[in-house]
C-alpha cells in the first residue's frame, strides 16, 4: 500500500472517529435533559431516510435538495479557506446572490431566456463583489477579513430586510416577502412533485470542476498564498491579486449557492434565506480538509443531520439545537485531532535525536 | 421629523444610552487586551459571551439573586474560554478556526441549555434586572442626571476597569510578562517565564471579562435571554481591541463609539425617522468595518501575534 493511500485512510479512519465522539457526547447532553438518547437517534435516522429507505423516495430527494445549498457554500468557502482566508460571511454572499438574481427575475423586462441568464450572472457577480470587498480590504488596509466578512453579512442582513419591507415588498400581501419570481423562470422539477429540482446538475458541474481546481495554475496558487506570504512571494505568485480572486470565486460560488436556492426552492426572498449555511457549510468545509471529496461526503452527513434533526424536533422532546450543538463538538473534536499527530512526531523527534 | 431630533431629550437619551451600550463591548474588549496582547487572537469571544449571558440568566432565574448570575457569567466566561486556551496553547491549532468553532458550539449550546431549563413558552423567561443605582439628587438633574448618574452599577464598574487595565498591563510585572509573551515568547521563556501559563491566564481572563459582558446583557440590560442577545457584539468587542491598538483607554473610546451608532439607531427607530430602521440597524456593523479601515494598517500588533509557541521547534 502506498504511504499516501495509507495516511488519508488513517485521516478517514481519525475524522470518523470524532464524528462518533461528537454523537456519544450529543446523547449524553440529550440523557441530561431527561431524554432517550436512542429514540432521539432513532428519530433522527427515521427522519433522515424514512422507515424503509427503499420505499421512501421522497426522504432521499429531500437529502439532495439539502445537499445542493450546503455543498454549494461549502466549496465556496474552501477556496477562500485554503489561501488561508477566513470567509465566514459566505451566508451574506449568498443572501446579495439571492438578492440581485430575484430583482433582475422581477424587474427586467426582457425575455424569459435572457432574463435566466442575466439573473444566474447578476447572482455570481454580487455575491463575487460581497467576497472580493472583504479581500480587497484586507490588501489594502490589513482589516481582519474574520470580522469583515462577519460585518458583511450582518449588512447583506439588514439589506435585505429593508427591500423586503420596502422597495421589493411582495405588492399583494402585507408580508414581509418579496413578489414570487415568474414561474417560467422556476428551475424544473427532475420527479414528479417531489423538490428535487435540476440545480443538481449545476451542483455535480461545479463538484467536477473543485475536483481539478486544485490542480490548476490559479489553484494552486491559491494554496500557495495559504502556506504564508513569504512562501508565496518567494515562489512567484501575486499575494494581493491572489487574495483579491480567491475572495471573488469564493463569494462568486456562494452567490450562485444563492440562485440556485431562489430559483429552485424558494421563488421569493423573505427574511433568513440563507438560514445558517454559512456556519454549517464552515464545518462542512474544515470536517472534508477543504478536500473536494471530503466535502462532498461531509455535505451529505450534514444533510443527514438536518434533515433528521428537524423531524426529531418534531416527533420528541429533544429540541433541534441538540443537532448545533452536535455540529459544534464535531468541529471542536476536529480542530482537536492535531494533537494525534502531534504526540506521534514528538516521539519521533525525541527517537531521532 | 428633523426638529425631533435637535431637541434636548432626544440628544439626553441618546448620550445615555451611548454610554449603556459601549458597556458590553468595553468589557469584553479590556479582557481582550489582555489576550491579544499575549499574541492571541480569541474571535470565540462572541460564543464566551453568549455562554456568559445563559449561565448568568438561568443562574439569577434559577436563585433569584442577580449576583450569583453575574458569578456564574464570569465563571461560564472562565471556563469555555478554558477550552479554546487548550486547544490553541495545548493543542496549538489554528486560533481563528478554534475561535468561529466554539462560536458555533456556542450558539448551539445556549439555545439547547435555554430550551431544556426553561422549556418551550408563550412568553420568554424573565428576570427583574439591576436597577440603576440612586444617587438621590444628582440623578434627578436636569440633562447631567440621565446621562451620568441613573445607570446601573456594571455601567460605572466597566469605565473604572479602564484605568486598572492600565495599570495592570503597563505598570505590574504580570502585564510587563503579558507583553513578553506576546513580543518574543522564546525570549521570555529562556528569562523564566512559562509561556503556556501567562498566555493561559491571560485567555481566562479575557474569558471571565467575556463572561461578564455576556451576563450584562441579560441581567443588567435586557431582562430575557435570545439566541441572538450578543449580536455580533463579540466579533465587535475583537476589532475595538485593533483599533484601540491594545490603550485601555482608546478601547473605551472605541466602545463608545459603537455604544453611539446603536444607540443613535434605537432612538431614530423609535422617533420614526424616515431612513428605513433596517438600514439603520447595519450602522454599528458599518461602523465596525470602517473602524478596522482606520486602525489596521498601522496596527503594531505583537509580534508574535497568532504563532502557537513550541519549546521544542526552533
Amino acid at each position: 500500500m502506498n504511504k499516501k493511500f495509507r495516511d488519508s485512510l488513517i485521516n478517514l479512519g481519525e475524522t470518523l472517529a470524532m464524528l462518533v465522539l461528537a454523537l456519544l457526547v450529543g446523547a449524553l447532553m440529550v440523557k441530561i435533559s431527561g431524554n432517550d438518547p436512542l429514540e432521539a437517534y432513532s428519530a433522527m435516522l427515521t427522519g433522515a431516510f424514512g422507515k424503509n429507505p427503499l420505499k421512501s423516495q421522497m426522504k432521499i430527494y429531500e437529502l439532495l435538495v439539502k445537499v445542493i445549498p450546503l455543498m454549494m457554500v461549502a466549496f465556496a468557502m474552501s477556496i477562500a479557506f485554503k489561501a488561508q482566508l477566513w470567509n465566514i460571511g459566505a451566508g451574506g454572499q449568498f443572501v446579495m446572490g439571492s438578492i440581485a438574481s430575484t430583482a433582475v427575475a422581477l424587474y427586467v423586462p426582457v425575455p424569459i431566456p435572457f432574463r435566466i441568464a442575466l439573473s444566474l450572472a447578476a447572482a455570481i457577480a454580487a455575491g463575487a463583489f460581497w467576497g472580493w470587498l472583504a479581500g480587497w480590504l484586507k490588501v489594502r488596509f490589513n482589516a481582519n477579513e474574520v470580522i469583515t466578512t462577519l460585518m458583511l453579512s450582518y449588512i447583506a442582513n439588514c439589506i435585505l430586510l429593508w427591500l423586503i419591507n420596502g422597495p421589493m415588498q411582495d405588492p399583494y400581501s402585507d408580508l414581509t416577502q418579496s413578489d414570487v419570481i415568474p414561474e417560467a423562470m422556476f428551475l424544473p422539477r427532475l420527479i414528479g412533485n417531489y423538490r428535487l429540482h435540476s440545480g443538481i446538475f449545476i451542483l455535480v458541474f461545479v463538484a467536477v470542476v473543485m475536483c481539478f481546481f486544485w490542480k490548476t495554475p490559479l489553484g494552486y496558487q491559491i494554496e500557495l498564498v495559504g502556506q504564508g506570504r513569504k512562501v508565496a512571494t518567494y515562489s512567484g505568485a501575486n499575494v494581493d491579486r491572489t487574495i483579491q480572486t480567491a475572495m471573488l470565486i469564493s463569494g462568486g460560488l456562494a452567490g450562485l449557492a444563492g440562485w440556485i436556492e431562489m430559483f429552485g426552492i424558494l421563488h421569493r426572498l423573505f427574511p433568513d434565506i440563507a438560514s445558517n449555511y454559512g456556519d454549517i457549510s464552515n464545518i462542512i468545509a474544515l470536517l472534508g480538509g477543504l478536500n473536494p471529496y471530503g466535502i462532498i461526503a461531509s455535505s451529505f452527513f450534514f444533510a443527514v443531520l438536518i434533515n433528521g434533526g428537524s423531524s426529531m424536533n418534531r416527533m420528541t422532546n429533544v429540541p433541534y439545537s441538540i443537532v448545533d450543538v452536535i455540529q459544534g463538538l464535531i468541529i471542536i473534536f476536529v480542530i482537536a485531532k492535531v494533537i494525534l499527530h502531534r504526540k506521534n512526531s514528538s516521539a519521533a523527534v525525541k527517537k531521532s535525536k | 421629523m428633523a426638529s425631533s431630533i435637535f431637541t434636548l431629550s432626544f440628544f439626553v437619551s441618546l448620550i445615555a444610552s451611548t454610554i449603556r451600550l459601549a458597556t458590553p463591548i468595553l468589557i469584553p474588549a479590556l479582557g481582550q487586551i489582555y489576550t491579544q496582547r499575549a499574541g492571541i487572537l480569541n474571535l470565540g469571544v462572541e460564543g464566551t459571551m453568549l455562554m456568559g449571558s445563559i449561565a448568568a440568566f438561568s443562574t439569577a432565574a434559577a436563585t433569584g439573586s442577580l449576583w450569583l448570575g453575574i458569578l456564574a457569567g464570569i465563571l461560564a466566561g472562565i471556563l469555555f474560554s478554558l477550552i479554546f486556551a487548550w486547544l490553541t496553547i495545548t493543542v496549538r491549532a489554528n486560533q481563528v478556526i478554534s475561535g468561529i468553532g466554539l462560536n458555533i458550539l456556542a450558539s448551539g449550546l445556549a439555545a439547547f441549555i435555554y430550551r431544556v431549563i426553561f422549556g418551550i413558552r408563550a412568553l420568554p423567561a424573565q428576570v427583574e434586572s439591576f436597577k440603576p443605582i440612586n444617587f438621590g439628587s444628582l440623578s434627578q438633574m436636569p440633562v447631567l442626571g440621565p446621562i451620568l448618574f441613573q445607570h446601573n452599577w456594571l455601567v460605572y464598574f466597566a469605565f473604572l476597569i479602564v484605568p486598572l487595565s492600565w495599570f495592570i498591563m503597563e505598570k505590574t510585572t504580570y502585564g510587563l510578562k503579558i507583553k513578553a509573551v506576546g513580543e518574543n515568547p522564546r525570549a521570555a521563556d529562556s528569562k523564566g517565564i512559562s509561556v503556556a501559563k501567562i498566555r493561559y491566564s491571560a485567555v481566562l481572563l479575557g474569558g471571565a471579562y467575556a463572561g461578564l459582558g455576556g451576563a450584562f446583557m441579560t441581567i443588567a440590560y435586557l431582562n430575557q435571554f435570545t439566541e441572538s442577545v450578543i449580536g455580533g457584539r463579540g466579533y465587535i468587542a475583537v476589532s475595538v481591541v485593533i483599533f484601540a491598538r491594545f490603550l485601555p483607554s482608546r478601547a473605551a473610546l472605541g466602545a463608545l463609539i459603537f455604544g453611539f451608532f446603536t444607540a443613535l439607531q434605537l432612538r431614530m427607530q423609535a422617533l420614526g425617522v424616515s431612513i428605513p430602521s433596517q438600514l439603520l440597524l447595519a450602522l454599528p456593523y458599518a461602523a465596525t468595518i470602517v473602524a478596522l479601515i482606520f486602525a489596521s494598517k498601522n496596527a503594531a500588533m505583537p509580534s508574535a501575534y497568532t504563532v502557537p509557541y513550541s519549546r521544542m521547534e526552533r
